[in-house]
């Protein structure tokens, strides 16, 4: 005997894990191998792949609301390979439910349920229950939009069970408002407490499943099946391994199409955000569109509850010893109801949103800001949390700036009501015409100071003459769509209308009223920052702070091009 | 239950090759991109803090022959986050008696990496955990430090003190940047 047998014997005789494996290989199939017993093989191989993935990711996740989505872009987005794992982790999950949902399909309608299976049955139930657990406080651990609101919904959910609710939501957020609390709860109840209970169910199942064997179909009479069983090796393992292989392929195919799993920007409770659950809770997403008010327990509570009354009374209400479909024609008629009920609603669901063009729009914004969200995540996110990744955007700097310097005068938001004109569309066609119309308007010159003789008065001519000052006075900006013709005509009206006896368009001329020059380019906005009261622009009686000495070259720079910004495209 | 029919061994021979090969192709899809992901701070450097000269003291502050233990606060980028503002260290900052030269120390003992401190009575650095003793130039007197105390770059700027903070392996008599 060689040294290495003689060390597996040694092993063997204090261990008995190789007898107790061959044990497994050689355990009966009743009625032989089937593709369809592969799927609880399949089950426990998915939760393999979810604790490796799971744990491979914890190595480098942060759960606190202040440090989830940061590190969870870091994982994504910059560390090697870790797209992959953690589209693994998520695809993988998805994998679970549907082949859960398929188990649980398959051993109903098999009547596999039935005496003395119906404690198994329960046990499965329980763990197509853990599964869901699995992915609800998965889905909210990165703490990115999809993630918290879906979560905040769930708990608002649970915040209206009678009596309970309020303190059963406090204990699950861990406080009595979203916080670090909150993720630290998902973490623990999805990396810990699932898996434990999980694991040890599905020991038990297994031990159980042994124990009882694999229900042969039903229409096998027991002579057939005596001579049609087989050992679990190497028939059945051979179809586990392919069904596991078959699902794999599709996992990594998912990962490296989507290029991983779904990331979007940090959560931020104050955006106006859309939520949809992940796909498999659609159907009660699209049930409680149905009960509203006082009724809404009746689609989060009272129909879920009867499903699983329902199902785990099953076995108890189904006691025949026949497994024939024909003779539970009403359980299965019943099932497949509830079946065809579930899937109508899901693919309605997602149908009504596809159809949505408002919700579709919805969703581009949501995936431009996730796009822009991720790439400055890349230059570090501040300790203040997920959403002070914004603060890594040159523009946020200008637009605090400009909330600092600016909006005490002027309103961005077309309402007006500032000491200076509104830049909300500045210098579009729409704003130049609308000022024309009416210079002293709260939204323009309105609340700024007059010279002796008063400010601009409304310019009252046809709409046509209208349009061509506006146009000329647009095509000073460098606008890039500028109607030629129409600018050459508001020259000809520029004197017609008397607008050169206050207003210069010469080159650096001074001018009663701003010369119009090149107005609205870079250089003339930054003229006005730096000084508004140039003898070419407002002159004296310009109340504009003067910002040449406050701020830097490059601030102003940042404000005039902001303001700029401003006109919508 | 009778005995468990077996398939013809041939059939057998191949499924047992084909299911132990799809089993181990199943465990690399998982295994090698995760040993892959396990492995990437190899590969960045997942903690980078304070690039360039970094203000410590004002020149005022140092005697001469007097060490002055100064904390080095820059920019620290630690995975996902950037800090801009944060303690990265300390610094020993050394005025020499003869010529008013200027040099720092970091206060990591290149030993084990214990905080290196001054004891005035003695006029020399020691290090509290395994006794290294380092005289007032950062060379080893006695004890169990590989290397002398690990000097940093220097830079004056008008009336302040500028460092150039950096990290070194400890425990090698070889001073190595980490």
């Amino acid at each position: 005997m060689s040294r290495l047998r003689r060390f597996a014997a040694a092993l063997e005789e204090r261990t008995g894990l190789g007898g107790a494996f061959a044990s497994i290989l050689s355990d009966p199939v009743p009625g032989g191998a089937r593709w369809w017993h592969a799927l609880g093989s399949l089950l426990v191989f998915l939760l393999g792949l979810e604790l490796l993935t799971g744990a491979l990711l914890a190595f480098f996740y942060a759960p606190s609301a202040q440090t989830a989505w940061a590190s969870t872009v870091f994982i994504q987005d910059q560390l090697t390979l870790g797209w992959f794992v953690r589209g693994l982790h998520s695809f993988g999950a998805s994998a679970m439910v549907v082949a859960a949902g398929l188990h649980f399909l398959h051993v109903l309608f098999a009547g596999a349920y039935k005496a003395p299976r119906e404690g198994n049955w329960v046990i499965g139930l329980v763990l197509l229950l853990l599964t869901v657990g699995f992915c609800i406080t998965g889905f909210g651990l990165p703490w990115d939009q999809k993630g918290y609101w879906a979560k905040l919904v769930e708990t608002s959910i649970v915040g209206t069970v009678p009596l309970l609710g309020p303190t059963l939501e406090r204990v699950l957020q861990g406080g009595p408002a979203y916080g670090n609390y909150t993720v630290t709860h998902l973490f623990a109840a999805h990396a810990f407490l699932l898996p434990a209970v999980t694991v040890a169910l599905v020991v038990l199942h297994v031990a159980l499943v042994r124990r009882h064997r694999l229900t042969p179909p039903w229409h096998l009479s027991a002579a057939e099946v005596r001579s049609r069983t087989e050992t679990y090796w190497p028939n059945q393992a051979f179809r586990d391994a392919v069904v596991a292989a078959l699902a794999t392929f599709v996992i990594v195919a998912l990962v490296v199409g989507f290029r991983g799993a779904a990331l979007e920007g940090p959560a931020d409770p104050g955006s106006g955000y859309q939520a949809r659950p992940e796909w498999y809770a659609r159907p009660l997403f699209q049930l409680r569109h149905y009960f509203d008010g006082p009724l809404e327990i009746v689609a989060t509570m009272v129909i879920p509850g009867l499903v699983a009354a329902y199902l785990v009374a099953l076995p108890f209400l189904d006691r025949t010893s026949s497994r024939d479909p024909r003779r539970r024609l009403p359980v299965l008629v019943f099932t497949g109801l509830g079946l065809a009920g579930v899937l109508l609603l899901g693919v309605h669901s997602v149908l009504k949103d596809a159809r949505d063009p408002s919700y579709q729009r919805h969703r581009a914004e949501v995936d431009k800001e996730s796009i822009r969200a991720r790439a400055l995540a890349a230059k570090g996110v501040l300790p203040e949390g997920g959403l002070a990744v914004y603060r890594n955007d040159p523009e946020f700097a200008v637009r605090e700036l400009f909330r600092d310097q600016c909006a005490n005068c002027h309103a961005l938001t077309r309402q007006g009501g500032g000491d200076g004109p509104d830049l909300g569309d500045y210098n579009s066609r729409a704003w130049l015409l609308a000022f024309l119309k009416d210079p002293q308007s709260p939204l323009y010159m309105g609340a700024a100071k007059k010279p002796a003789k008063g400010g601009m008065k409304p310019v009252k001519a046809p709409p046509d003459v209208m349009a061509a000052l506006a146009e000329l006075v647009y095509a000073q900006s460098g606008a890039p769509d500028v109607d030629v013709a129409l600018v050459g005509k508001g020259q000809a009206l520029y004197p017609e209308q008397n607008c050169d006896s206050c207003h210069e368009m010469e080159p650096g001329k001074d001018s009663d009223a701003p010369n119009l020059f090149r107005r609205g380019t870079l250089e003339y906005i930054i003229k006005i920052i730096e000084d508004a009261s140039r003898p070419e622009l407002y002159g004296e009686r310009s109340k504009m702070p003067k910002f040449g000495h406050k701020l830097s070259r490059e601030q102003i720079e940042g404000l005039a091009r902001f303001v700029r910004s401003q006109r919508k495209p | 239950m009778a005995t468990p029919s077996s398939p013809p061994s041939e059939r057998r021979g191949f499924l047992r090759k084909f299911t132990g090969w799809l089993g181990a192709a199943l465990g690399a899809v998982v295994a090698v991109p995760g040993l892959g992901f396990l492995a990437a701070p190899l590969g960045r450097e997942t903690v980078r803090g304070g690039k360039g000269p970094l203000r410590v003291a004002r020149l005022a502050e140092l005697k001469p022959g007097k060490p002055l233990r100064c904390e080095v606060r820059g920019e620290l980028v630690d995975a996902w986050s950037r800090v801009p503002d944060v303690k990265l260290g300390s610094c020993w900052l050394v005025k020499s008696e003869m010529d008013g030269g200027l040099r720092a120390f970091s206060t990591v003992c290149p030993h084990l990496g214990c905080g290196v401190d001054w004891n005035d009575s003695q006029r020399r650095f020691v290090c509290p955990c395994h006794d290294s003793f380092f005289s007032l130039d950062g060379k080893v007197i006695t004890g169990p430090s590989p290397r002398d105390l690990d000097e940093l770059e220097v830079v004056t700027e008008a009336a302040e003190v500028k460092v150039v903070y950096r990290r070194f392996r400890v425990g090698t008599p070889k001073k190595v940047e980490v």
